[in-house]
């Protein structure tokens, strides 16, 4: 199975709570989301001790740890399915303006070397943008591209090349 | 190359390739367009028992390498002569040899090696008829010549013979005694990323720089003395400058986001190269007198302006854009203004340089999801494929402009090979062990 897959069912297995996390304080999220507010705190009462904020913390850090994005050919577009998972890294950060976050743009091996560097680095803006328009500040994201230089697989073949296309979220410290 | 070395071994028995050499050279194609001559052994005087190495073969494997020459194997030479005079033009023109070198080295002083050497055109009679009378005549010899090698240049030396040998049959100037750096990647080792520079045929082998991080794009002064090269040593792309005899080393950009792809002026006193310092990548030009930066490219966000390459005459800078959606080869003035676009075959066309004539570029093309070498014609803009390898990038042009080296994947592995811009020509540069990529061809050297 492949790591991109793992992240998507990540994704869809994340309780609805997260989702609720994440309406709490976004100015922008629609009326959906306040209805999920409704049920989530009618389903949890079997656990009083924690709060509804440190079950949906809880839920946002088991949604961060998938840290990678991973682009097409030739691409810097970040793809709808990730959405969901920046936003998880947008509501820990926006929470917490002390952090940190390098975001790491890689390319496969495909073109020349210095092209990819500067693709890289668009690839870790796009990354960049999106968690801006969720609210986090500009100053806690570093992007850092390594171009074609850090394959995550260093074969020379179509199953490596899109291991190695991606983004990643490194948090500091 | 290998067989060369197989017919010599009856003479040097210890003499070894493997034992300083990391890349090995594979000539793969084009040999049917080479013209046959013949280096015979050269006659050695000494007081150690034999000289460093054995010019004639390093000569003839040079030439034999260029693509233009295919020197003939010892065991098939009618004769050894050791001087011109000996020469029997018959016998060699019976062979079908163009032209022979013959020569000598003595060893007057230790280590120092007085080397004599002549070419000889067979086609050229020794005789001619002058006012009725037969009188001896010198045309058939194109070269005579003598000079003094230390222990230390005895190898250099000889490329440089090959150098005069190639200039004199060709009448461009020889590109042997120059040298290659390239980045090898052994990802076994502690410190999986070196910087190397070696001869043009891949012997003597110098580390200039390891580490545990990439490094990139080197490229040399135009002086041949130093190398500018990205270094990830802190982390992310900066550019360093490393001299190359004194070990001096300065960092030239460490700028917030990308430091990347320098690329020096003809007369040495310019760094062309990529900074995102402003948003997006753009080229930049930097004085190397007053270390002052000069924005050259002005794009929209998002823009990759990138791999600047100046013009031979310095007037103009190339560079790869994908203003345009995907990455073309565009030209604007070293002074700045609009940049016009110059390649339109292909949907990818990238790392342009200029041939030393300013009238071609070299270049990375992409055409139906293919990567190849491949060389444009500036005034017709006809572009001519040069390679059948796969993933080919990072060209780099000998400075007479007879050949491209490049990185290519083989087996499963990144390698060099060459190739010669008239694509006749194609070679494989295997390396012992790790991957190699990044390759720079230095300009001409004068010692």
């Amino acid at each position: 199975m492949s790591i991109k897959g793992l992240g998507k069912n990540l994704i869809i297995t994340l309780p609805a709570l997260f989702l609720f996390a994440c309406s709490s304080t976004d100015t922008d999220t629609g009326p959906a989301t306040t209805d999920t507010t409704q049920n989530q705190t009618t389903t949890t009462p079997q656990q009083p001790v924690k709060t509804a904020e440190e079950l949906a913390a809880e839920a946002n850090a088991k949604a961060r740890e998938v840290r990678t994005v991973y682009f097409e050919f030739d691409d810097s577009t970040v793809k709808a399915e990730y959405q969901d998972l920046l936003k998880a890294h947008a509501w820990y950060l926006s929470r917490n303006p002390a952090v940190q976050i390098v975001v790491e743009g890689h390319c496969d091996e495909r073109g020349t070397p210095e092209y990819n560097l500067a693709l890289g680095e668009r690839r870790g803006n796009s990354v960049k943008d999106i968690l801006i328009s969720y609210g986090v500040s500009s100053s806690q994201i570093r992007v850092v591209s390594y171009g074609e230089e850090k394959p995550a697989n260093p074969a020379h073949n179509e199953s490596a090349w899109s291991q190695n296309r991606r983004a990643i979220l490194s948090y500091e410290g | 190359m290998k067989l060369l070395f197989k017919t010599l071994s009856l003479y040097f028995v210890s003499l070894s390739v493997s034992a300083n050499v990391d890349i090995d050279i594979i000539i793969e194609e084009g040999m049917n367009f080479a013209r046959p001559i013949a280096v015979v052994p050269f006659e050695y005087k000494g007081i150690a028992e034999r000289p460093p190495h054995d010019i004639a073969s390093v000569v003839a494997a040079d030439l034999r390498r260029s693509g233009r020459f295919n020197p003939m194997p010892y065991n098939e030479m009618p004769e050894h002569p050791v001087t011109h005079k000996e020469v029997n033009l018959e016998a060699w023109k019976k062979k079908g040899i163009e032209a022979v070198v013959v020569g000598k080295v003595e060893e007057l002083t230790p280590g120092q090696f007085t080397v004599s050497y002549q070419l000889i055109d067979v086609f050229k009679p020794k005789q001619k008829i002058e006012d009725g009378e037969l009188v001896t005549n010198q045309d058939y010899l194109l070269l005579n010549r003598s000079g003094v090698a230390s222990q230390q240049n005895y190898r250099f030396y000889s490329h440089q013979v090959a150098d005069a040998i190639y200039e004199a049959l060709t009448g461009e100037r020889g590109a042997f005694a120059t040298r290659i750096a390239y980045v090898t990647v052994d990802r076994t080792l502690v410190q999986p990323f070196q910087l190397y520079m070696a001869d043009s045929d891949g012997f003597n082998p110098q580390r200039i720089f390891s580490s545990k991080e990439a490094i990139m794009s080197p490229t040399w002064t135009p002086d041949g003395r130093a190398l500018a090269y990205v270094s990830f040593e802190n982390g992310r792309s900066e550019i360093y400058l490393q001299h190359i005899y004194t070990g001096q080393r300065d960092m030239i950009a460490a700028f917030p986001g990308i430091n990347s792809a320098p690329e020096f002026s003809p007369d040495g006193k310019k760094l062309a190269l990529t900074l995102s310092k402003d948003g997006n990548a753009e080229i930049y030009i930097l004085d190397l007198t007053t270390r002052q930066y000069r924005r050259l490219t002005y794009t929209t966000a998002n823009v990759i302006d990138t791999e600047p390459s100046f013009s031979p005459d310095g007037r103009w800078i190339i560079f790869t854009s994908d203003r345009g959606g995907r990455p073309q080869i565009y030209r604007v003035s070293v002074n700045g203004g609009n940049a016009e676009r110059i390649t339109f075959e292909g949907e990818y066309n990238a790392s342009a340089t200029y041939t030393p004539d300013g009238k071609s570029i070299i270049l990375v093309n992409r055409t139906n999801g293919v990567y190849h070498i491949a060389i444009q014609d500036i005034e017709t803009g006809i572009l001519q494929v040069l390679t059948d390898t796969m993933l080919d990038e990072s060209p780099s042009l000998a400075p007479n402009g007879s050949m491209v080296i490049y990185a290519t994947i083989h087996n499963g592995r990144q390698v060099l090979a060459a190739v010669s811009t008239d694509g006749r020509f194609k070679a494989r540069l295997p390396a012992k062990r790790g991957e190699v990529k990044a390759p720079a061809w230095s300009p001409f050297l004068l010692n």
